[in-house]
């Protein structure tokens, strides 16, 4: 379980002005990486880019496969980009969590035992499963949308932000569980924080995104 | 009552009813709504537009050509095309060929079909019949496209977010598109599913009146509008799901991702 991801000269341009400078790096199985950088720097484009969400040059591979040999809809699967601002199709948090086992791309099944186990390892009431997804307060919405891409087992987390509507005590039972699927799962994540400290707290590994033109800490 | 009881009007009848517009002009006045310019140019465009298309028809009837009719034919669906695009608030580059072809495919295919098989009209291309009956379709078919086409492009635009966490989540482009799709060809046949309910009760459409001013057999004028409700009502469906599946090709790329840029709002 666990695959390697590679990005090699990524870019994402907006007309002929590209967001940001290409960026290179690996993330082996297991490993963590915070994305750091100024607002408006790209780094959730870059996020987005890394998913092929949007056009973008250079190469992403997954342990040397390229998403068009993977095919797009299991490469991102395999490599799932969670919003900071979590979308939800209509229903219940229920009916989200195992919206995406429906799908071709999918050849498990959804577990609602395990579902359940984990939605109280992040601090959640059981009986949320039952609530309409749009009724969920952000921090709600932002653990349920997270949960939502655990339980796929991908092998890249790319998280947006992950903990920004959350307080300490949820932030904290958050970052654990994300950690047990790295360190668990063989899972690997690139994580897009503002906090010095939770870029600490997942094992130090800085990658920093400047503005174009200036050059990568 | 003579069966062929058309009475065929001359130029004072149509003054007496230019009367009736006055009337309109005179509420104008009356209340200061500062109309009587706009329904003044209204009633002159009504009145040049129609006997324009009424020497256009006379000319083509006389002619019997295909390829006359085929080219009156080309100018109505162009024509409904472009009037199919104007009500969305949102576009996208192509978007009048893709409405073309929809309006050229459906009505093509709706109104061929009700002549041939139907009416068995000899030749195909018997303008009395093909025009007027192209005309309902496309009439009609171009409210139900331009319905589907307004919330495809609001949905895809307002839940882009949900759209493209699907796509995150490993749907593929069509697992994603097909909630606002469905949505979509939902909306386009409200409108002639509406109508077909309350036909004969509430309303009386205008060929039924028609046939019925120009003489001919309620019963009979009834038979024609049944397969022209029916004919319309294939119109709107398919014109709806063709349309919405234009724009997702159009949308969606074959990385499977929405090109969400390609929208514009005017």
């Amino acid at each position: 379980m666990g695959a390697r991801l590679r990005v090699e000269r990524l870019s994402v341009s907006f007309g002929a002005v590209p967001l940001f400078r290409a960026q290179s790096f690996e993330l082996e199985p297991g490993a963590v990486l915070a994305l750091i950088g100024p607002s408006g720097s790209g780094k959730s484009t870059l996020l987005r880019a890394i998913a092929q969400l949007v056009p973008s040059s250079g190469e992403v591979r997954l342990d040397e496969e390229s998403p068009e040999q993977i095919g797009w809809p299991r490469f991102r699967r395999r490599v799932i980009y969670v919003h900071q601002q979590p979308a939800f199709v209509p229903g219940s948090v229920a009916e989200n969590l195992a919206r995406a086992f429906s799908y071709r791309s999918s050849s498990s099944s959804f577990n609602a035992a395990e579902a359940s186990l984990q939605l109280e390892r992040l601090g959640l009431e059981v009986g949320l499963l039952a609530r309409l997804a749009h009724t969920l307060s952000v921090g709600e919405g932002q653990r349920i949308a997270l949960l939502r891409a655990l339980l796929l087992r991908p092998d890249v987390l790319l998280l947006d932000e992950p903990t920004s509507a959350l307080d300490p005590e949820h932030r904290d039972k958050t970052e654990a569980l994300i950690l047990e699927h790295v360190h668990g799962q063989r899972c690997s994540a690139l994580v897009v924080t503002h906090d010095p400290e939770q870029a600490q707290r997942f094992g130090g590994s800085v990658h920093k995104l400047g503005t174009p033109g200036v050059a990568d800490g | 009552m003579a069966e062929t009881g058309l009475i065929s009007l001359g130029a004072t009848d149509l003054l007496i009813a230019a009367a009736l517009v006055a009337v309109a002009g005179a509420v104008s006045l009356l209340l200061g709504l500062r109309l009587e310019r706009r329904l003044g140019l209204a009633a002159l465009r009504t009145v040049v537009q129609l006997l324009l298309i009424g020497h256009v028809l006379r000319w083509v009837f006389a002619l019997d050509e295909a390829w006359a009719v085929l080219g009156i034919m080309i100018v109505m669906i162009g024509a409904a095309g472009r009037a199919a695009i104007q009500r969305p608030s949102r576009t996208f580059t192509g978007i009048f060929a893709e409405s073309f072809l929809t309006l050229l495919l459906t009505g093509l295919v709706t109104t061929l079909t009700v002549t041939h098989f139907v009416i068995g009209v000899q030749p195909w291309h018997e303008a009395r019949y093909v025009i007027p009956l192209l005309g309902m379709v496309l009439g009609n078919t171009l409210t139900g496209i331009s319905l589907s086409l307004d919330h495809l492009l609001e949905a895809l635009d307002r839940d882009r977010s949900t759209v493209e966490m699907e796509l995150a989540h490993g749907a593929s482009r069509w697992e994603a598109a097909q909630p606002p799709v469905r949505e979509a060809v939902r909306k386009g046949m409200i409108p002639i599913i509406n109508s077909m309910m309350v036909v004969g009760i509430v309303s009386l459409p205008g060929m039924m009146t028609g046939q019925i001013l120009a003489g001919a057999d309620p019963l009979e004028a009834v038979k024609y509008q049944i397969v022209v409700m029916f004919m319309i009502a294939a119109g709107s469906a398919m014109g709806s799901i063709v349309i919405a599946l234009f724009v997702y090709r159009s949308l969606f790329d074959k990385q499977h991702r929405l090109r969400h840029e390609r929208i514009r709002t005017r």
